[in-house]
């Protein structure tokens, strides 16, 4: 049967792509962990950070925990409407078909990102290591790192390892620029981000979801900043596969000379060991969201399949990810392997629907909601346990 | 499934091979049939010619990791010395300048940071980044 067919070829081909999706998010959140962890030393850092994130309220370490929360509450509401706002801003453009002006945008969200950023953390680090580099080297190196991120992100045409490394670069750089911000505002804007993402991506209203139907109605990309694993590509086949975001039977060269008919009687032994995800109708499109953060980029959240079968996951997912396991880094590292297992259990969980409901998905909120849990339950109650039982000979 | 040479196509015609045999070895004696890195995920070799010459041209505005780039994506045409001869000068340029370009970079980064102050005397102190970034306050710009 074609669903049985159907599904074995997902459960397949699905080891495959999940482990092609984890290891950058993990790549991620293990590079975010580690800067935090070499920069935290000082924490005047972070009562300079000033941003949308913080324009309601800056946190002092003086206030009772309740203003605190209130005040947390009041910075992530300003910045999931703010996250809104330029949402619908993206549809309105990309409606009226302004897809240069987008790309040029997030090149130039790009090039600040990577230029800005990228430079100010390594200024960081050679403070930290006091690494006798003159600035010509450093200025020169920075510049090469930032121009041909760009590229990467604007072109189509780079190696795929490049482009793949660069938006995990992106990623962590974001990230680790919003673990700077104060520790309840952090917590709370993860939350609310988790629920706007499922509001937007689920909702028929939401603009995600008019993004994503616009795209489908006019069969293009959306011009975005989105990391795509590497596709599962058939060995027999090896001709490109073409790039539509409908698609419901691979059309090849392959499909051409041998019709489908005669692929599934070649006996299911053959299907199952190709895994051809290809073979499966993929109707699935990625879904946009902005990442409200100082440069506005374009970030796309959630997770969906490309017309080639190979997964796609927004950027935002990245960032909010690893801010979340750098804000546990903050703390100590029992809360970062707890959150972690968190994290990748909520994705794996979101890749199983993606794979039950075949249509675009919210990548944040189930990963979100359980790295906040397994976070508050290691830090109340997991660290007690474990210190009074190390303390007492009993379990190390 | 050996290959015939029946299905041997020269660069020159730039139209694309594509191989129905699954079991391409990476010996060098086989032509490979996709000039890029990725296979059949990548460019076209005709499509490749353009590329390699722009990265090749952009590559002297002081961009090595452009050449870079370059070679690590047309690997196959800088392993397979016989092959695609239309894009092959530009990656073997890359090559070259980024060989020359990394170790005139090298040597003078070598030089300041092993030679330090004894060597540069007061000018050391002037030109070392973390320096620079305290004068010009760079870390406080986000």
């Amino acid at each position: 049967m074609d669903q049985n067919h159907r599904n074995t070829g997902i459960l397949h081909t699905l080891g495959e792509e999940i482990i092609r999706i984890i290891t950058p998010v993990s790549i991620c959140m293990l590079s975010v962990v580690i800067l935090v962890s070499i920069l935290d030393k000082d924490s005047s850092l972070s009562s300079s950070v000033s941003t949308i994130a913080t324009i309601a309220y800056t946190e002092t370490t003086s206030d009772s925990e309740w203003d605190k929360f209130k005040g947390a509450l009041l910075n992530s509401l300003v910045f999931v409407a703010v996250v809104t706002v330029v949402t619908f801003l993206l549809v309105v453009l990309f409606y009226f078909n302004c897809t240069k002006f987008l790309k040029y945008y997030m090149g130039f969200s790009a090039f600040l990102v990577l230029g800005f950023m990228g430079g100010e953390i390594g200024v960081f680090l050679i403070q930290v290591y006091s690494v006798a580099i003159d600035c010509f080297t450093y200025v020169l190196l920075l510049l090469n790192f930032t121009i041909v991120g760009v590229l990467a992100v604007f072109m189509s045409k780079i190696p795929i390892f490049v482009t793949q490394s660069y938006m995990v670069v992106i990623g962590v750089l974001t990230a680790y620029w919003f673990t700077m911000l104060p520790e309840w505002t952090t917590w709370v804007l993860l939350v609310a981000m988790a629920l706007y993402d499922l509001a937007a991506v689920l909702l028929p209203g939401g603009p995600l979801r008019l993004l994503v139907e616009l795209a489908i109605s006019r069969d293009e990309d959306i011009p975005a900043l989105v990391y795509e694993a590497r596709p599962v590509i058939d060995p027999r086949s090896n001709a490109t596969v073409q790039r539509r975001v409908w698609r419901d039977r691979p059309v090849n060269v392959e499909a051409q000379s041998r019709p489908q008919v005669d692929t599934e009687t070649v006996g299911s032994s053959r299907n199952v060991e190709e895994g051809r995800v290809n073979e499966l109708s993929v109707p699935l499109i990625e879904r946009l969201r902005e990442r409200g953060v100082e440069p506005e980029s374009l970030g796309l959240e959630g997770i969906g399949l490309a017309s080639t079968g190979a997964i796609k996951l927004g950027l935002g997912d990245f960032i909010f990810y690893s801010v979340l396991v750098g804000r546990a880094a903050m703390y100590d590292f029992m809360t970062v392997y707890a959150c972690y297992i968190a994290i990748i259990a909520g994705l794996g969980i979101t890749l199983v629907l993606l794979a039950v409901y075949q249509k675009a998905l919210p990548a944040l909120p189930v990963s979100v909601m359980l790295g906040v849990l397994f976070y508050v339950l290691t830090r109340f109650f997991l660290e007690d346990f474990v210190v009074q039982c190390s303390s007492n000979l009993l379990m190390f | 499934m050996e290959r015939s040479s029946s299905e041997e196509v020269t660069p020159s015609e730039g139209t694309v091979l594509i191989n129905p045999n699954p079991n391409m070895t990476s010996s060098s004696l086989l032509r490979p049939e996709w000039p890029t890195i990725d296979g059949p995920l990548g460019l076209s070799e005709e499509d490749s010619v353009g590329y390699a010459r722009k990265f090749f041209g952009f590559g002297f505005l002081l961009l090595p990791l452009l050449w870079a780039v370059n070679c690590y994506y047309f690997w196959p045409v800088l392993r397979h010395s016989t092959s695609f001869r239309r894009i092959r000068p530009y990656v073997v340029g890359s090559a070259i300048g980024l060989t020359v370009f990394s170790a005139m970079l090298a040597s003078w980064s070598l030089t300041f940071t092993i030679g330090g102050e004894r060597l540069f005397g007061h000018t050391w102190d002037e030109l070392v980044m973390y320096n620079v970034a305290d004068r010009y306050g760079l870390t406080g710009l986000f």
